[in-house]
């Protein structure tokens, strides 16, 4: 793969920007003009181009870099169905909104609801990989139906909310409420994490495929996964007890 | 051609196409992949009687199997493509499922052929089992009392050789087994292929048929039992009083052709009178691997 398409920021966004057009559908074989044409949403002065934001130079080739501070553009990377998305800095609200395939890789933060479903709709993400090397805020991963979302230091209240499957890994923290009406799907906590109370505790154990997993995320990605999280134990929580409860929480401990 | 004063015969080895799986299975340990795998590649000499051919390819490093765990992989063969995944099931099922620590995985991920080996043991699960998708490629957690047993969905599936053969014949039972157990030694470990046979050696070589009963496959080659000399049309130069048999499937005729070399280079030795091949005029199998051409560099 070539080093893709990059689009830099011409000027600090001074609003708020909706992003959930740019990447949504097929994207990847798209050139830089096709990209550019591509719509945002700004909060106060309406419908833009991509192109007036941003100055975009390559070729894509599955592989789009932003480069700029983007606190402000909402759902980049929603509906992404293919190729890899990576993000120099943070991001703003629902970022990877209801991604369906491909790669987000975000280097700082993102706010609220990352992977989660659109409000109202029963589903997040349904496939793909969502890393957030900063931290997430609240509900990242609400309603995930499939994929892999991965958050490198603190996940705010209510990440994997309402889960129906998937895979959460949160490094740092977990805030509280972590799978809180889940169906099915895992919360995979390396750091401290309070299962809700309508989890049940089953037993501490070795779980090989979070072996599997994470040592394809070290190798694949470069994350700082330890020993210690390779070789450890986790304590398996069972729910969410008020629904199906085929859901799991599995939170490292040293034993 | 003489390789140190062994005559190598103007023959060839007759092979066969068959179906192959390559199994990695992984463990807290190499005691217990040692375990999982012996049981897994047991009873499965020949498909004549054992329905299908299996072998450990290589013990493999922790740092080159999925999940960072002592490994081994195994190439499992059939006939048919229809029979490979009820092999792969029962066998997976019956002794990796059961072994304590194990994972087992797929080791042919570019294959196109796939076929469902997780995705038939998850049932064993009763309605537990939990499924992960990774990299595309979908993992079956499978409770079990000592904790959960991780199997991939789908096994990928190649068209491989089976039946790559050579003959030690030597001037005593002890000359050929050491001969044997030397060529053995070389070839084991060679990536892409195994030897089904107890230790790598057969020393019961087969003929198609048999003499008396017509419903049997196969029975012994007498042309090349020592004892039958005077009895049969043997096909045994003078001084050979015992052979020893070498098979070597694979995933392709090179991986086959290069052990074959490597193992008939080894058995050329002291006591060693010349070496051979099975074939059967090379009306049965599509695959024909000249021992003169083998050694001196040429391929299938």
């Amino acid at each position: 793969m070539s080093g893709g398409l990059v689009a830099k920021l011409k000027e600090p966004l001074r609003q708020r920007a909706d992003f959930s057009e740019v990447l949504a559908g097929s994207w990847a074989a798209l050139s830089a003009r096709e990209l550019s044409d591509r719509p945002v949403h700004l909060e106060r002065d309406g419908d833009a181009r991509l192109g007036d934001l941003f100055a975009l130079d390559g070729q894509a080739q599955g592989r789009i870099r932003f480069v700029g501070e983007l606190d402000q553009a909402d759902r980049l990377g929603a509906g992404l169905i293919e190729g890899e998305v990576v993000v120099e800095g943070g991001v703003g609200r629902e970022a990877g909104l209801a991604q369906a395939g491909g790669r987000i890789d975000i280097g700082g933060d993102a706010g609220p609801r990352a992977g989660a479903a659109p409000l109202g709709f029963k589903r997040g993400m349904t496939g793909g990989e969502l890393i957030v090397r900063g931290s997430a805020g609240a509900e990242a991963g609400a309603a995930m139906r499939r994929g892999l979302l991965i958050i490198l230091h603190t996940a705010a209240d209510r990440a994997g909310l309402g889960m129906i499957a998937g895979t959460v890994v949160v490094f740092g923290p977990v805030g509280t409420d972590a799978g809180l009406w889940s169906k099915r799907g895992s919360v995979v906590a390396l750091g401290r994490i309070t299962p809700p109370p309508t989890y049940s505790y089953a037993c501490t154990f070795q779980p090989v495929h979070l072996r599997l997993l994470l040592t394809r995320l070290r190798d694949s990605y470069g994350l700082p996964v330890r020993p210690r999280h390779l070789n450890g134990f986790y304590r398996r929580y069972s729910g969410d007890m008020a629904e199906l409860g085929k859901g799991e929480i599995l939170a490292w401990t040293a034993k | 051609m003489k390789i140190r004063g062994v005559f190598i015969e103007d023959t060839f080895a007759e092979a066969f196409t068959m179906r192959v799986a390559r199994i990695v299975i992984t463990a807290r340990s190499y005691r217990w992949v040692r375990a999982a795998a012996l049981k897994l590649t047991g009873f499965a000499t020949s498909v004549i009687g054992c329905k299908v051919e299996a072998g450990i390819e290589r013990e493999l490093p922790a740092k080159d199997t999925p999940d960072g765990r002592p490994g081994i992989s195994i190439l499992l063969m059939t006939m048919g493509k229809d029979d490979l995944p009820k092999r792969l099931i029962e066998r997976v099922g019956q002794t990796v499922l059961t072994c304590p620590t194990t994972a087992c995985y797929d080791g042919l991920p570019d294959a196109p052929d796939r076929v469902g080996v997780g995705s038939a043991l998850r049932f064993f699960g009763d309605g537990f089992q939990v499924s992960k998708v990774l990299a595309g490629q979908r993992f079956w957690r499978i409770p079990v009392m000592e904790g959960e047993f991780l199997v991939q969905e789908k096994f990928g599936m190649l068209k491989g050789v089976g039946g790559g053969n050579f003959l030690i014949l030597a001037r005593s039972a002890d000359a050929a087994l050491e001969a044997a157990e030397a060529a053995a030694d070389s070839m084991a470990g060679r990536p892409g292929i195994i030897l089904p046979f107890p230790g790598g050696v057969v020393r019961s070589g087969s003929k198609v048929g048999s003499r008396r009963i017509k419903s049997m496959i196969a029975s012994t080659n007498d042309a090349f039992c020592p004892t039958l000399r005077a009895v049969t049309a043997t096909a045994l130069p003078e001084g050979v009083n015992s052979v020893l048999e070498i098979v070597v499937n694979g995933v392709d005729a090179n991986s086959i052709a290069s052990g074959m070399k490597a193992g008939i280079d080894a058995a050329c030795r002291d006591g060693v009178v010349a070496i051979s091949a099975g074939n059967y005029g090379g009306k049965l199998g599509p695959h024909h691997f000249y021992l003169r051409k083998i050694m001196s560099g040429a391929a299938e």
